[in-house]
């Protein structure tokens, strides 16, 4: 449902996890006029200086040209991006983000200016792991010859494998978002992972259905994370794998009990009726004939 | 004495037209000292006066006018700066050394310390420079650096220099503040620039100043107090009436919060912002260079 709402929204090629990074106003900002013009050049930015060095030499005698001035969100989510890679050895903190700025060639006081620094650093990451879940899921994840519950297992694996590089630090990361300011976007995310998950399984579903269906796989996922925080397991998480799997099933079943359960309770419900009505029929029959002796009409 | 007459009245009829251009009214800010009109080229020798008057009891007038809050106004300024260890940075009008200070306590603090993983040898490389165009202040700034023992700590740096006219390297700061000194450069077009040149990429560009309070009662209270109170404060406790008639002056002819902001983002930087304290009473605006 998000999916298509921002593919309508933004055209192909533009990530979900934009809608997600818009800035929050505090008390009031200025928004640069490059803003706009944001949502076009997103994939030109990493190409941006290279141009200009090209066209200083030739624009010499136009005066002095300002160079093109990147939009600060993607200067953040380069720093971000820079930032991952320090994670495993400085944990979620503001030093792995300073690292990371130093390293893209940007004074380290930049990370001043993120709100709720180390959330930033977490957010971007699931954003960014929902963005290759995405990726993995149209270039060909292969999910055709499984049934439903082999895929959910394995979009769910896939999704989790992404986490296993930064898996010593992970605990840091889920109390960061278990931060009572951090929970509105950190559930939010959690509920777009949800959601594009059902969506390349290919479940349709609009009604009440659609809330249960995602409130399982989040339990499902959610547990599943924990569980690979602890898993010791010889070879690369076999025991999370077969962890996940079951409670998929669990889950499956569960939704198959909830339908036999309703069938059911429909059967009782009819087989009561049925022999309410019968009782009362019988009554009926038993009033009709006794009074059918004292009169002739009936 | 006509021939003043004659100049004044002039001028008068160019500030009328003056508040329908951004850049007359930049103008009217250099031209102004408080709410008389003055020489642009006299307007910082007068500003020099008024703090080489104040210096020395101008920490004491803060604490009476602002009932101590200007205390917690600079460790918000300081708190949204994050400051950490090896960053160079400059506090400019920062004569007496409050921001210097705190932010020196910020990086050195032993809690701070021990919480990250810091090694010694950034910590040595922090660099603090204060720069304030008034020697009188920074006089007074140094002497505090001395009662707390900081005298002969290479961290901090007092530099004689004028916010317009830098003698900094360009690209060369993480960080810039200006704390309650904004109002008193004659150009303040100029001031920005100056920052923007002195910041390396990614520094941060924060100002405390004193600002427009919108909210209606307040707003009367908020005069009131300004124009009957503090003047007279200032005669009673610094003996000097004039310097706080022209403070409170200052503050009404300085550009409103947006305005402002918009002069930040003219000068080059990105993401500006700002918050207002005590309802407006004090701004703190910030910004990125990128």
């Amino acid at each position: 449902m998000y999916r298509t709402a921002a593919k309508r929204l933004l055209g192909a090629g533009l990530t979900t996890s934009r809608l997600l990074r818009s800035p929050k106003l505090t008390s009031s900002t200025i928004i640069p006029s490059s803003h706009t013009s944001n949502l076009c050049t997103s994939s030109m930015s990493n190409t941006e200086s290279p141009i200009s060095n090209q066209s200083g030499p030739t624009s010499a005698g136009e005066g002095p040209r300002r160079k093109p001035r990147p939009e600060f969100q993607e200067e953040q989510a380069r720093v971000l991006s820079a930032s991952l890679r320090h994670v495993a050895r400085l944990g979620w903190t503001e030093e792995a983000m300073m690292a990371g700025s130093r390293d893209v060639g940007v004074s380290p006081s930049i990370v001043g200016s993120f709100s709720r620094k180390e959330a930033a650093l977490v957010e971007h990451f699931m954003d960014e792991c929902l963005q290759l879940l995405v990726d993995r899921v149209d270039s060909g994840l292969d999910l055709q010859n499984l049934i439903p519950s082999e895929r959910i297992s394995k979009l769910v694996r896939v999704r989790l494998e992404m986490q296993v590089p930064y898996i010593s630090k992970w605990p840091q990361a889920l109390s960061i978002q278990a931060h009572p300011v951090n929970v509105p976007t950190s559930f939010k995310q959690r509920a777009m992972l949800v959601d594009e998950m059902w969506h390349s399984v290919g479940d349709g579903a609009s009604d009440l259905d659609w809330y249960v269906k995602r409130t399982v796989l989040g339990g499902v996922y959610s547990t599943t994370e924990i569980y690979m925080l602890t898993d010791d397991s010889p070879a690369e998480y076999r025991e999370t794998w077969e962890f996940l799997d079951d409670r998929v099933k669990d889950a499956f079943d569960l939704k198959k009990s909830i339908q036999e359960a309703k069938y059911f309770a429909q059967d009782i419900g009819a087989g009561v009726g049925k022999s309410f009505q019968g009782l009362m029929n019988g009554v009926m029959q038993t009033m009709s004939t006794r009074g059918g002796r004292s009169s002739s009409a009936f | 004495m006509a021939l003043r007459l004659l100049s004044s009245r002039r001028r008068l009829g160019s500030i009328v037209l003056s508040y329908r251009s951004p850049l007359a009214s930049l103008h009217s800010h250099a031209t102004s000292f408080g709410f008389q009109q003055v020489k642009e080229e006299e307007k910082s020798k007068l500003v020099s006066n008024v703090f080489t008057n104040v210096a020395s009891s101008y920490d004491i007038m803060n604490d009476v006018m602002s009932a101590g809050l200007h205390r917690l106004w600079k460790e918000r300024l300081v708190g949204k700066l994050s400051p950490f260890a090896g960053m160079k940075h400059l506090d400019v009008a920062g004569g007496t050394g409050d921001v210097a200070f705190r932010i020196f306590d910020a990086v050195n603090s032993v809690k701070r310390r021990a919480l990250r993983k810091v090694d010694e040898a950034s910590i040595e490389e922090t660099q603090i420079y204060v720069c304030d165009i008034n020697p009188n202040m920074l006089n007074v700034g140094k002497q505090r650096a001395a009662e707390r023992g900081l005298s002969d700590n290479r961290s901090l740096v007092w530099v004689e220099g004028d916010a317009e006219a830098l003698s900094f390297d360009d690209d060369s700061m993480d960080g810039y503040t200006i704390a309650f000194g904004i109002r008193n450069v004659t150009h303040i077009e100029k001031a920005l620039a100056e920052a923007y040149r002195v910041l390396k990429r990614g520094g941060r560009f924060l100002c405390l100043e004193l600002s427009h309070v919108d909210i209606p009662v307040f707003k009367e209270l908020y005069d009131l107090y300004s124009f009957q109170v503090i003047p007279n404060l200032g005669e009673l406790i610094a003996g000097d009436r004039d310097s706080y008639q022209y403070l409170v002056e200052s503050v009404r002819r300085f550009p409103p919060q947006e305005r402002f902001a918009k002069m930040i983002g003219d000068a080059g930087f990105e993401k500006v912002e700002y918050e207002n304290l005590v309802g407006g009473v004090v701004a703190i605006h910030s910004a990125i260079k990128l």
